[in-house]
């Protein structure tokens, strides 16, 4: 029997796939180009994140057996498909680089920075391949007892930091200008593509079609609200100046967090409870890439693909991490264009083709009906 | 049928050696996980409680003096030698040309590995700050061990010796000082100042770092040698030093604090000694409550001005006059006497804070910027001077609300017998 997640499980996915990387390594980013107005600039990437996913779910539906890749093999034929499965690859690759990032200068800067950096890359591949080996199923599981520890983090979080807040540094709004906001949301915009495009891969195992696009674009807003909160408080707590400083600024958050005169130093629990949600990013990137590596290779399943796929994930973000600088450079530069390119252009061309291959998808879908 | 048996003997054999090797991969994998990597054992922590920063013996040197607790020794409410050492802290201290090759020395001569994590205070020699504490800054907010929230204080004496003063009724130094400022908010003589305040003041475009400051006093009376009255030095909370970038420009007293403190942080409760509403020669303290701090920025024809309230409630709680609360003229005039003493209080601050060091400790740039953010932009590059020439205009408004337990004035009953 072909697997199946319920659309509770995804919508967990989608806000897991986001939490990690959303709440700290990109505010820092977000912070350096505009100060205090970075939560300007992550509500208007949730906006566009909003539509994207919209618009994956609307692309998907019209082949829902398919996912993006069958979609351009479908239409396009066998290499064009192969060259998505290739593109789609490649995104995962770059968006486990700024993954490990964040999973990396957590654990490592913060806890054990005697460690060797190889210690967290293996950890990472064998947890990730490990889980994927039992499937989907058992990650959006763990995904939905993420999100208590994700509401957990934020509750603890904001009771440690209100005492602190100062509601001045929030303002003025579009102290940076509007354009230059709007600009900056782009760097939230690669956390809301790993989102979609991981929600292009596994759209067809969600098991209610019909409300594929409540369900997606439910996550989305139900993250954006989780996530807001954090630039909120770095503003108000850190200083958007504090915020930017650092690389990972949630860490700083937590740091200087504290309940009466005993609860005070977040790090650990702060990692206790992200932990779910930075090891769904994981282990989903692993299954993607194994999906996109098995359709490139025409597999039948894409078990075989996992560790391949995962020691070319893994390779390239020990070279990506090794160096802070070179993470931060990719993540602030490279990765930005290469992912919106990839995980707006596929699904838009997708869209555009879509009118014109009206035809050639529908007799496609009455042949699979026919077949089923 | 045998050729059947043989082959699926040979293909099993294969599956049996494929599953060998992934489970020998995965065992292998599985060593770095063993959890050992990066173990800090407690009993090999030296666990920093204090670290106090001076000027080295050679030109451009630093000199960094820890406070380390030695647990056995320190444990109960008296520190009773248990660990058979009789000494609750271990101090030490090194020199090196910067704070890390310093701390480095001390490595080599502490058996246990120095560990930041707990550390309550960080004490700075105000000629060190008079020199700059940019590198300090940099060190402490890049260390991963320390706490932002870990509190930062100058010093006229030297830190060293801060650090190894015990104080107050606790046993590790650094835990009294940490006591200290806890409760600092009430007495209002100093200022809260941690590290990530520190830090984002620094880094702030037009806001200056204020650093609260201690001070060591005989104040202790040795029980052995009471009669030579109080001989043993104390830490003492007294005032703060007002930096301009990350150099200390000057100081401010405790009772200018007020001022300052009704700026940056919220106001807590305070004494003030007032003049007596039925006798000017004598003085009357009372105690603020609620009091509520506002600061209004105003730009009009390119001049910038800032509008401070104050209101105050007032209880008399020690009148050294006749003092009714039902006696309006006299609760008027305490009134008036409250408010001009508090006005010129802050006033004296602020024209210090103005004229004299020209640092905006009151966070007014930010103030301004909130309001007038596209005229901000015109001020900001050249915010410091335009600071010290800024009009601060301040009101203060009181009502005495309570004579705490007392209705009538506490008089002598016989010069009401004389009256009759």
């Amino acid at each position: 029997m072909k697997v199946q997640i319920t659309n509770g499980m995804f919508m967990a996915l989608i806000i897991n796939m986001l939490y990690a990387k959303s709440i700290g390594l990109t505010q820092g980013v977000i912070a350096r180009e505009v100060g205090g107005d970075m939560w300007l600039s992550t509500i208007f990437a949730s906006m566009q994140g909003l539509v994207v996913m919209a618009l994956v779910v609307i692309v998907i539906k019209r082949m829902p057996e398919g996912d993006l890749i069958d979609q351009f093999h479908q239409i396009f034929g066998k290499w064009i498909g192969k060259g998505a499965a290739f593109l789609v690859f490649i995104f995962f690759i770059g968006a486990y680089g700024s993954i490990m990032a964040t999973f990396v200068y957590h654990l490592k800067d913060y806890f054990l920075p005697e460690a060797p950096l190889v210690l967290f890359i293996a950890g990472a591949f064998l947890i990730g391949a490990y889980a994927l080996f039992f499937g989907i199923e058992v990650v959006a599981r763990m995904a939905l007892i993420g999100i208590f520890s994700i509401i957990g983090l934020n509750i603890l979080l904001m009771i440690g930091s209100l005492g602190k807040f100062d509601i001045r540094e929030l303002l003025p709004t579009f102290q940076s200008g509007v354009v230059k906001t709007v600009w900056a949301s782009r760097h939230h915009n690669t956390d809301w593509a790993m989102a979609t495009m991981m929600a292009a891969i596994i759209l067809p195992i969600v098991k209610e079609k019909k409300t594929w696009i409540k369900s997606g674009t439910a996550g989305i807003c139900y993250s954006a609200i989780i996530i807001i909160m954090w630039p909120i408080l770095e503003t108000g707590v850190l200083s958007p100046e504090v915020a930017a400083q650092y690389i990972i600024s949630c860490m700083q958050m937590a740091r200087s967090a504290e309940i009466g005169l005993f609860i005070h130093r977040y790090e650990m629990i702060m990692i206790a409870l992200f932990a779910l949600s930075i090891l769904t990013q994981i282990m989903m990137t692993f299954l993607c890439s194994s999906i996109a590596m098995q359709k490139m290779l025409g597999l039948k399943d894409y078990r075989p693909a996992i560790i391949p796929s995962g020691l070319i994930l893994s390779g390239f973000s020990y070279w990506m991490v090794k160096n802070h600088h070179r993470a931060m450079h990719i993540i602030e530069g490279i990765w930005v264009p290469v992912s919106l390119g990839i995980a707006v252009g596929l699904p838009a061309l997708l869209l555009i083709s879509g009118f014109f291959f009206k035809k050639k998808l529908k007799m496609k879908k009455n042949n699979a009906n026919v077949q089923g | 049928m045998e050729e059947k048996t043989k082959k699926r003997k040979k293909w099993g054999g294969v599956a049996m050696r494929k599953k060998a090797v992934l489970l020998s991969c995965i065992l292998i994998l599985l060593l770095p996980l063993a959890g050992c990597v990066g173990k800090k054992e407690i009993s090999d922590l030296a666990i920093v409680m204090a670290v106090g920063i001076d000027e080295g013996k050679e030109a451009g040197s630093v000199k960094v003096s820890v406070q380390v607790a030695r647990p056995a020794d320190a444990r109960g409410q008296t520190g009773a030698p248990a660990g058979q050492s009789g000494e609750a802290i271990w101090n030490v201290e090194a020199e090196g040309e910067s704070i890390f090759e310093a701390i480095r020395k001390l490595s080599s001569i502490s058996t246990r590995r120095i560990f930041w994590a707990h550390n309550f205070i960080i004490v700075i020699n105000e000629q060190v700050a008079k020199e700059g504490i940019g590198g300090i800054i940099d060190f402490f907010s890049r260390n991963q061990e320390l706490r932002m929230r870990t509190k930062v204080v100058i010093t006229p004496d030297s830190a060293s010796e801060i650090v190894s003063t015990a104080t107050g009724l606790e046993i590790i130094p650094g835990e009294a000082m940490d006591k200290l400022f806890r409760y600092s908010a009430i007495s209002s003589v100093s200022a809260q100042s941690d590290m990530m305040e520190l830090l984002a003041a620094y880094l702030s475009p037009s806001s200056e770092p204020l650093l609260a400051r201690v001070i060591l006093q005989k104040m202790k009376v040795d029980s052995e040698k009471a009669e030579a009255g109080a001989s043993l030095k104390q830490i003492e909370l007294a005032g703060a030093g007002v930096f301009k970038d990350d150099k200390l420009v000057g100081i401010l007293k405790p009772e200018e604090m007020r001022g300052v403190i009704a700026f940056r942080d919220k106001l807590d409760s305070g004494a003030l000694i007032a003049t007596c509403p039925s006798n000017p020669n004598k003085n009357t303290t009372v105690e603020l409550d609620a009091p509520s701090f506002r600061v209004e920025p105003t730009y009009h024809n390119q001049e910038i001005r800032f509008k401070a309230t104050l209101d105050v409630d007032v209880s008399v709680v020690e009148a050294g006059c006749s003092f009714a609360i039902n006696n309006k003229e006299q609760v008027k005039t305490l009134q008036n006497s409250v408010e001009d003493t508090l006005r010129k209080q802050i006033m004296t601050t602020v024209n210090k804070v103005q004229k004299d060091y020209q640092a905006d400790v009151f966070e007014l740039g930010k103030v301004f910027q909130n309001k007038y953010p596209y005229e901000w932009k015109k001020y900001k590059n050249n915010w410091s001077e335009i600071f010290s020439t800024t009009n601060i205009d301040v009101v203060v408004h009181s009502e005495v609300v309570s004579g705490e337990l007392l209705f009538k004035p506490t008089e002598s009953g016989k010069k009401e017998k004389s009256k009759e």
